[in-house]
């Protein structure tokens, strides 16, 4: 990372990939005038989960603000970090781990806005054989992917539970396994894999790991130094715009839901599922906190716990990854 | 096909309809599999998104098949011309298909940007190197007398090229193209997990994490289709275009390894490294992408070799290929005998080849993510389950390629045969399966990247173990160390077993193919 730098690599790139693939590039620069184009990659597919941005982008509150913001999906062979390095992203979706280990690895990331404070990770179960304190493991089989061993570890730790003493059945992000009695619980999401039962009319308890001192900030913009250096007026008008999106979601998350299934016809969304997930999510991403303090927003004490869970994680942080400065000037004007 | 192999092999397909619907109801409520009329009723609902999400993977598919194969002949062509680039065209065009999509895909989307590009040429990857070995193999099938003829007439190997071996070759192009049709529909529909917008894969992953079987099985029934019209489109031009009965090739046996001292093998290695390590670097340099993801040469070295915790980077490496090598050793050789087996069972029983053709076709063709959690049900999370996974990757192109490699027996032989009155199994022993082994060959050595793709994509999707989970986790944990450095071992194992399986090659075709060796 010390050894090249990357400040000036953007535009070699954008006329690199315009030559390698003139069409799309034409897609991505939108010529509205005197407009800044930028990318916000997404962490995950297009759902209501990034729907505060649709709904900035669909009210023109960017364009507002002279930002013409185009949202890159992502997926399971599309990690957030490469292209926020590389600058064809200024803003990135991570969370405080992935975050943590790409800072460690030498990206020069910070921490700008925080929008789900509760971490996302349940123990999901049935109703008749409950996992509902983590002291219920012990003996069950858990379906979970092998990668995610160090989360169920740090719970573990946290909650004096012998890891050794349940069985970790390796399995897809499915809740399949689960439903036909492979497993007694799964670790996933609170938004995903229960929606999705609830869907299909099976009940499940979750079990939510930010509740027994699982403490690691998710769905976390993060951005370069450089850019926080540099390119501050764009990254002030975009969070600017994330924080109304989100404002508006809030009040009203079935809208929210409609416009995420409008907007993206050929994605496969059910309008049923994004309602319920849209529903689930907002307990985990606004609090008394950010009633006071505004969307977004953490406190010093949040960022210690932060470190202690990362630290069980095998991640050495320092307090100076989150940086609140961006986050100051969008609700301080 | 006449009509009473018409008439089985309907029946065929109308109780595997059956069975399918049968045991779909059978397992209503597990979320594993739906059933022929589930899918009905869900394409009947779905249509327009099915139709829009179709045009999109196919149509990268599409161009990701012509880009791929025009690259193939290429690169044969060029091997041909020029034979000292032979073995460095062969030895980089393997490399460059071991890449694996974790470590590509990223790339491939910062390169592009929005749009189809990765989808577009990572089919392109999934398809140029299974044409390009039969290619290879074609380029050198035609008898002896016919090369004296054109020399005879004072031409070289211009003329050669295009009289007498772009003829030759046409069989074996064929069965790279038959081949190559399911793995760049795959190809494109892997390619959309790099944040496409649209089409069958984007729709897959929706599918499987919200428990929506039946969606997960309609996309993987129209995959299935997709590629068995392809195939069988293609095998219909085939078919057209293959008249004449293949020609007896007598060649004399050449005496392997003594030739060239081993010299000659580590100085053809060398350049090979030497090659490989210089377009890297030039490549990545060229691009200009940061180091934080697109690892150099000394860095991957620094990492395992000179870095302080180099020895511990090195035991997770080899733990994770210890696991692998489990798994993919025995599949790779199951999936060959099977593949070998079942082209000769077809040959001996048509009947037969009219039912399993679809299965067979349809087997590769079924994306992974689908048939996984049913086979993992059906056969435990253990070994039996990855095992057969691998080996149902691998024993498609040997299959294909056996299956024309048996139709490669000169005819006048087979003539001398029947009159003699000899039997189906006279003619398979002395005439068929010395016909077949050229491209049997070329199968088994396509073969070992295939297995090992095979294993990491089931490691890095289902099972979680491996180096395939290993390459995943770094990506996401961003040690992109430890993925590159996985990249170089699994590319240096493949060129390790390919290797190994060239040598028997030669002892083997020094008798029964001669024409197949020599500069």
């Amino acid at each position: 990372m010390t050894r090249r730098g990357i400040l000036d690599r953007r535009s070699v790139l954008k006329g690199g990939a315009a030559g390698l693939c003139g069409i799309s590039a034409v897609g991505i620069m939108r010529p509205a005038y005197g407009q800044t184009n930028v990318n916000m990659q997404l962490s995950w597919l297009h759902s209501v989960q990034f729907a505060g941005s649709y709904i900035a982008q669909d009210r023109g509150w960017w364009d507002e603000a002279g930002l013409s913001v185009s949202l890159q999906q992502g997926g399971p062979n599309a990690p957030v970090e490469p292209p926020v390095v590389s600058g064809t992203a200024l803003v990135g979706i991570s969370a405080a781990d992935y975050t943590a280990s790409a800072v460690e690895e030498g990206a020069p990331f910070k921490i700008l806005a925080v929008a789900m404070q509760k971490n996302p990770f349940v123990i999901a179960s049935l109703p008749d054989n409950p996992v509902n304190a983590p002291g219920d493991l012990v003996g069950k089989r858990i379906g979970m992917a092998l990668a995610n061993t160090p989360v169920l570890q740090a719970l573990c730790t946290l909650n004096d539970v012998d890891i050794d003493a349940i069985t970790i059945v390796p399995t897809q992000y499915s809740a399949a396994p689960l439903v036909n009695g492979e497993v007694d619980c799964l670790l996933c999401w609170e938004t995903d894999l229960p929606v999705a039962m609830a869907v299909r009319g099976i009940d499940s308890v979750t079990m939510l790991l930010a509740d027994h001192g699982y403490a690691v900030h998710s769905q976390t913009y993060i951005a370069t130094e450089d850019s926080l250096a540099n390119r501050r007026d764009e990254l002030v008008a975009l969070l600017g715009g994330e924080v109304r999106g989100w404002d508006a979601y809030r009040g009203d998350t079935d809208a929210a839901a409609r416009l995420t299934v409008e907007r993206f016809p050929d994605a496969g969304l059910d309008l049923e599922t994004q309602r319920l997930q849209a529903a689930r999510q907002v307990p985990l991403m606004f609090s008394e906190l950010t009633d006071e303090f505004g969307f977004g927003w953490w406190t010093d004490a949040a960022v210690e716990e932060n470190i202690e869970t990362l630290a069980l994680l095998g991640r050495d942080v320092s307090p100076d990854l989150w940086d609140r400065s961006i986050l100051e000037e969008v609700h301080g004007g | 096909m006449t009509g009473q192999r018409r008439g089985a092999g309907l029946l065929g397909i109308a109780a595997m309809m059956v069975l399918w619907e049968g045991v779909g109801r059978a397992f209503e409520g597990a979320f594993l599999i739906a059933g022929p009329s589930d899918i009905l009723v869900y394409l009947g609902a779905n249509l327009g998104l099915m139709v829009r999400a179709l045009g999109e993977t196919l149509g990268n598919a599409a161009l990701g098949f012509v880009a791929g194969n025009l690259a193939a002949i290429a690169l044969a062509v060029l091997a041909q011309l020029w034979p000292p680039s032979r073995s460095s065209v062969s030895g980089l065009a393997l490399i460059v298909f071991c890449l694996p999509l974790v470590a590509t895909g990223p790339i491939l989307r910062i390169l592009y940007g929005p749009g189809p590009g990765p989808q577009i040429t990572l089919a392109a990857l999934a398809v140029y190197y299974t044409t390009l070995v039969p290619l290879l193999v074609g380029l050198r099938a035609a008898p002896a007398s016919w090369f004296d003829l054109v020399r005879s007439y004072g031409r070289g190997p211009l003329t050669e090229l295009v009289h007498v071996r772009a003829w030759a070759t046409l069989p074996y192009l064929f069965a790279g193209l038959q081949i190559a049709a399911p793995a760049a529909f795959l190809g494109a529909m892997v390619g959309e997990f790099t944040g496409a917008e649209r089409g069958m894969g984007v729709l897959t992953i929706r599918a499987i994490r919200a428990l929506d079987v039946d969606a997960t099985w309609t996309i993987a029934t129209i995959a299935a289709l997709v590629s068995i019209l392809a195939y069988s489109g293609l095998g219909a031009i085939a078919r057209r275009v293959l008249l004449e009965k293949p020609a007896v090739i007598l060649s004399a046996p050449v005496s392997t390894g003594r030739r060239r001292g081993p010299w000659h093998a580590a100085a053809r290695l060398a350049l090979l490294l030497g090659l490989t390590i210089g377009l890297w670097w030039a490549a990545l340099e060229l691009a200009d992408l940061p180091s934080f993801f697109a690892k150099r040469p000394d860095d991957v070295w620094r990492a395992f070799v000179t870095a302080p915790d180099a020895s511990a980077t090195r035991a997770t490496m080899a733990s994770a290929l210890a696991g692998t090598a489990l798994f993919v050793v025995p599949g790779y050789l199951a999936g060959l005998a099977l593949g070998a087996a079942l082209a000769i069972l077809f040959l001996l029983v048509p009947a037969a080849a009219a039912v399993g053709m679809p299965v067979a076709v349809a087997l590769r063709s079924v994306p992974i993510v689908t048939t996984a959690p049913l086979l993992v049900l059906a056969l435990g999370r253990g070994a039996t389950g990855t095992i057969t996974l691998v080996a149902v990757m691998v024993f498609f192109p040997t299959f294909v390629a056996c299956l024309h490699g048996l139709r490669q027996a000169p005819g006048q032989i087979l003539d001398v045969f029947d009159t003699y009155a000899a039997g189906r199994l006279a003619r398979l022993v002395h005439v068929h399966v010395p016909a077949m082994l050229p491209a049997f060959f070329a199968a088994a050595r396509m073969a070992v990247p295939a297995s090992i793709l095979a294993v990491t994509v089931v490691e890095w999707l289902a099972t979680g173990r491996g180096v395939g989970a290993l390459m995943a986790l770094s990506a996401s944990l961003s040690d992109y160390d430890m993925l590159w450095g996985a990249v170089v071992v699994v590319s240096g194992l493949s060129i390790l077993g390919y290797a190994a399986i060239s040598a028997v090659e030669r002892r083997i075709l020094s008798v029964y193919a001669a024409e197949q060796l020599g500069a």
